[in-house]
């Protein structure tokens, strides 16, 4: 069987709402070391990588590695019960066909239990392989949602280029064009206010402003964002969840020759 | 057309073969189209009302080339690579199928004519849809028409099902799109259904893929063939009171047609005489098809903006306006950069954690 117990619960709620509306069904991985998933968008172009690590839950208990197949949107609908203090519990026995979430309110007055069914999904694992990026920029998560939003009411599509001045983020649509660039700044009052770009190459490649702007809504996740770029790999947008692991996004890129596929 | 009752057959046993995707999630993909297919469909939808086609002002009728036109439009800004593959000569053993079909159409006729004259509404749509055929003269307008957009044609030598499953299984294409179950016993890889559809009904692809269809029926591809014989094929009839069911369980009982033929029982079920199951199975297995090294080179290509205009304004009563926004969503289309794939950069892995319930979840 397994149970997990977190205190801050709304973080999982976080959680669920950020990546909700890019994968309909997934797939929990949980092991003794964590609680993880994996998953893919329909059209296999951005991929969902979240680990919560079992040393950031108050109780964490997995006897066998287990896969809880879910649907994101009923899970989230249920989460969605859950104060905002709550106490977030996940149990689900072996032989069961349902996970159960338990809320606890902070005072221990109202105890709730939600049952969800599981479903069997048959879903497609990539293996991402660890790697050095040519560039790496961590901003403000904020600002980093800002500037999607701004320039996709202007284009469809951005061209993230990294060089030593700093990063730019430009797009250009039927009523003209955008440039926004942001340079590397770390004489703020807090951290993760700065603006740290690790530059070992130049690089520079284009995505879609609908991807970007998905992955923003993990933006009450963390503070700050990082984008990690290299012109032969898909991007990762990474939040960092607060001692307790990472959601991650995998975005491929927009290429302009037709490559070919079999 | 096609296999008998397949899909339902397959919906209930082999559920995770098929799948439904979104239309836009195949952008990118090249997709061998069977053309007759559409074009009877187009001529059959588009702009129909009764007896009343859409026509040109010499009077031919223009709504395969209007469904054509705007369908493969709808394809290309979802950035799918089309590939039209048009019928060849049919097979000896479709004459009789064929056949069949004229008669029926001149039945058909004649009760269209009955029920114009009455004036039964909705007998004279039952009628004019059943009277529908697709003429050369209608394959070749498509031909052209496709040619002036740009956009690939191929035609095959029999069977275009067949053609398209040859283009599939070699990595051609990515996968075979027709109405017709046949592609199935074809052999093609992947199957898509309802990719023609018009947006305005805003059915998902359906997506069979004959792996998993196999491993989930637990049969061989020649067996799979077998089961489409038995369920009804339009190579040659099938066995009165055999239907999907009891075919799938004949053949997982016997293993192939001769098997079950020896060991049926004749009294309750009549074979037909002379049944020519071993010839249908062996247009299946091997059709003829194009050899693979003479096939010409597929390209997209930029539409002939002058060619379209003269084709379908003048030759054929299209607004001039219309056609020239089209033409401009053509070269809209072409110009996007692509979207890549995570598949081009990572592998998928085989995932080594137990499901705590393997448990049949279909949404359909």
């Amino acid at each position: 069987m397994l149970e997990f117990r977190l205190v801050q619960g709304s973080l999982l709620k976080k959680v669920m709402e950020a990546i909700k509306d890019l994968v309909t069904d997934a797939n929990f991985e949980c092991s003794s070391t964590g609680f993880s998933l994996q998953a893919m968008d329909s059209s296999h172009v951005a991929l969902v990588a979240l680990l919560l690590r079992s040393e950031g839950f108050e109780h964490y208990r997995c006897d066998r590695n287990l896969s809880m197949g879910m649907n994101l949107n009923n899970m989230s609908k249920m989460l969605k019960c859950a104060g905002n203090d709550d106490i977030i519990t996940i149990k689900a026995d072996d032989g069961g066909d349902i996970v159960t979430f338990m809320f606890e309110s902070p005072s221990q007055d109202k105890i709730s239990d939600f049952e969800m069914k599981l479903m069997d999904i048959s879903s497609e694992q990539l293996g991402i392989p660890e790697s050095e990026y040519q560039s790496i920029v961590r901003m403000p998560a904020a600002e980093f949602q800002r500037i999607c939003k701004d320039l996709s009411s202007i284009g469809d599509t951005v061209i993230i280029s990294v060089t030593k001045e700093g990063v730019k983020f430009s797009t250009r649509g039927d009523i003209g064009s955008a440039n926004i660039v942001c340079r590397q700044n770390t004489s703020v009052d807090k951290p993760e206010e700065a603006t740290v770009i690790e530059m070992k190459e130049p690089v520079s490649l284009t995505f879609a402003l609908r991807y970007m702007n998905s992955f923003t809504k993990a933006t009450p996740l963390s503070n700050s964002v990082s984008l990690s770029m290299s012109s032969d790999l898909p991007l990762v947008v990474e939040y960092k969840i607060a001692d307790m692991g990472y959601l991650r996004f995998y975005l491929a890129p927009k290429i302009e020759d037709e490559e070919e596929q079999s | 057309m096609g296999i008998k009752g397949l899909t339902k057959l397959l919906a209930d046993n082999a559920p995770n073969g098929m799948k439904e995707h979104t239309f836009e999630s195949y952008f990118g993909r090249k997709i061998a189209i069977d053309a007759s297919m559409s074009i009877y469909q187009f001529l059959i939808v588009v702009g129909r009302t009764g007896s009343e086609m859409l026509t040109n002002e010499a009077g031919e009728i223009t709504s395969h080339l209007q469904g054509m036109f705007s369908r493969t439009i709808r394809l290309l800004e979802a950035g799918i690579k089309p590939l039209y593959v048009f019928d060849g000569k049919p097979p000896d053993l479709k004459k009789e199928e064929l056949a069949k079909r004229l008669s029926k159409r001149v039945g058909a006729t004649e009760d269209l004519a009955q029920a114009i004259e009455t004036g039964d509404k909705a007998d004279i749509e039952k009628y004019s849809k059943r009277t529908v055929k697709v003429t050369r003269q209608h394959n070749e307008d498509c031909k052209r028409l496709l040619r002036l957009m740009g956009v690939p044609v191929i035609e095959a030598p029999s069977e275009a099902e067949a053609e398209c499953a040859s283009l599939c299984k070699n990595g051609n294409v990515y996968a075979v799109a027709s109405e017709d179950m046949d592609s199935l016993t074809f052999g093609a890889p992947r199957f898509l259904r309802h990719l023609m559809d018009p947006s305005s009904k805003k059915v998902p692809v359906m997506e069979f893929e004959i792996g998993k269809i196999l491993e989930e029926l637990d049969l061989t591809m020649d067996q799979f063939i077998d089961l489409g014989i038995l369920c009804g094929c339009d190579y040659c009839e099938s066995i009165k009171g055999i239907g999907g069911q009891t075919a799938l369980k004949l053949i997982r009982q016997h293993g192939s047609i001769e098997n079950i033929l020896e060991n049926i029982n004749k009294e309750r079920y009549v074979i037909p005489e002379n049944w020519p199951y071993q010839d249908a199975r062996c247009l299946f297995k091997e059709p003829l098809v194009s050899p693979l090294e003479d096939l010409p080179e597929v390209k997209w290509a930029s539409p002939d903006e002058e060619g379209l205009s003269t084709f379908l304004v003048k030759e054929n009563g299209f607004n001039q306006d219309r056609v020239t926004k089209a033409i401009e969503k053509i070269k809209a289309a072409k110009n996007k950069s692509s979207q890549a794939r995570l598949e081009s950069f990572f592998k998928p892995v085989v995932t080594t954690a137990t499901p705590i319930k393997r448990k049949l979840y279909t949404a359909c």
